[in-house]
């Protein structure tokens, strides 16, 4: 039996507040990244995509495990709240894992001297979006939706495994991507000071863009379902 | 009667079904072999004969079966449907999920067996350890199935239904193919070593994806 009435959503009394932090964090972050951070040793400028791309891969990763915890929530609950939670992480979730595949073709082409090379991590990423693409499908050729958030919810959970292989195949297999510089198993981080704390401060701000998206998605979707549960009253 | 017997229930009459109109097995027949035929040719025989792009082939090709498979074994039970009757019975969504994962592996393993001796045949491949390239066969349709059973249940009574199968059973199936793959190339060139990993690496996404599939099929069907 599913819940059919939207219970009042916390974010949409945060929601101006998270776009006013997002717009101030990107600002701060852009001048860090472009002004203040140094110029690095061997790449030059070029590695400043870093800034872009780095937090953009954490979103990827972020918004698909959001999905994750979504689709276990709505197929525990059926409460229509986390359908609209998966439904809006993953569509923002294709938009930055599409945006990190770009910024890292942009990146490999300087560095590696190519847009795109077979390289697993690369090729991992690039089905995780086709992944979420197909969810995405599964959804809007659904047309009840009960069966549809089921269905969903279901495939959330299964694609999720993805998430893991992706980040574990730079280290599985034999690969031309860097390996982790920040999140590293024993030891500190590899990066500078002032590059750390700059990539630091982009992350922050690329989650704050994220969490405003975020909630304008779900205020949409949630207003749709009221209209939907009202029609059927 | 126990879960067991349920699902080998399930099996049995979706294997009765399939001996009376041998509809999807002749189809996934011939769409095999004309893919293996097309492919080679448009390889060539001199790079189709290479034993990582021969697997690759012939893989790719199973994997296209399977889901012509499974999606011809639901379309049945939705003609007359067949599968609500199962559907509200006790522990009925397991059993479907477990008979027809049983059922659809059993046809696959008839299909690969014949692809393969057509691949063998038409490229003129030389096998060194035939009894690792079997495992590999057996267990790589093993790791196969569950996904594709699961991604078919998904995507019952959706709109373009055949098209969203693959689109949804594809992407989490590249770990699987490529250990398929890997081993199959392996098999062929008598790298035991490296084709028993391939052949544990696929073991393990049979019982996982088994295992899972069995978990959330009660909550994947309404």
């Amino acid at each position: 039996m599913i819940e059919t009435t939207t219970a009042p959503f916390p974010t949409i009394r945060v929601r101006p507040w998270l776009g006013v932090l997002a717009t101030l964090s990107s600002v701060i972050a852009t001048f860090m990244a472009l002004v203040w951070a140094p110029t690095d040793a061997v790449q030059g400028d070029v590695y400043r995509i870093l800034y872009v791309h780095v937090p953009l891969a954490w979103l990827a990763y972020l918004a698909f495990f959001v999905v994750f915890i979504a689709s276990l929530g709505w197929l525990l609950t059926k409460r229509p709240w986390f359908d609209a939670l998966a439904v809006a992480s993953a569509e923002v979730g294709v938009l930055f894992t599409g945006m990190f595949i770009v910024a890292g073709s942009i990146w490999a082409k300087p560095t590696w001297g190519v847009w795109w090379t077979w390289d697993p991590r690369l090729v991992t990423t690039a089905v995780m979006f086709m992944m979420y693409v197909g969810y995405l499908l599964l959804r809007s050729l659904s047309t009840d939706f009960s069966r549809r958030a089921t269905r969903a919810a279901v495939l959330g959970v299964i694609a999720v495994i993805d998430i893991p292989i992706v980040h574990l195949s730079v280290l599985w297999m034999n690969s031309l991507h860097q390996l982790p510089t920040v999140m590293r198993a024993g030891g500190s981080p590899s990066i500078d000071a002032a590059m750390g704390t700059t990539l630091l401060v982009s992350v922050v701000a690329f989650t704050l863009v994220y969490l405003a998206f975020l909630a304008e998605r779900m205020s949409i979707e949630l207003d749709r379902q009221r209209r939907m549960f009202e029609a059927r009253a | 009667m126990n879960a067991l017997d349920r699902a080998l229930l399930v099996a049995a009459r979706e294997l009765a079904a399939e001996r009376r109109h041998p509809d999807g097995l002749v189809a996934a027949l011939t769409f095999t072999g004309l893919l293996v035929l097309i492919e080679s040719l448009a390889f060539g025989p001199g790079q189709a004969r290479q034993p990582g792009v021969a697997s690759a082939l012939f893989w790719i090709a199973i994997l296209f079966a399977a889901t012509l498979v499974a999606t011809r074994s639901f379309d049945r039970e939705l003609e007359d449907e067949a599968i609500d009757a199962v559907l509200v019975l006790e522990g009925g969504r397991e059993a479907i999920y477990a008979g027809k994962l049983v059922a659809i592996a059993a046809v696959l393993a008839i299909v690969a067996l014949a692809a393969g001796v057509l691949s063998l045949v038409l490229l003129d491949l030389e096998i060194a350890l035939t009894g690792h390239l079997l495992l590999i066969g057996m267990l790589g349709i093993l790791a196969l199935s569950p996904v594709i059973v699961l991604t078919t249940l998904i995507a019952l009574r959706v709109r373009a239904r055949v098209a969203l199968v693959p689109i949804l059973s594809f992407p989490i199936l590249i770990p699987q193919l490529v250990a398929c793959t890997q081993g199959a190339a392996a098999a062929l060139t008598g790298d035991a070593s490296a084709a028993l990993g391939w052949a544990g690496i696929l073991a393990a996404f049979a019982l996982v994806y088994g295992v899972l599939g069995l978990t959330i099929v009660p909550a994947a069907i309404e």
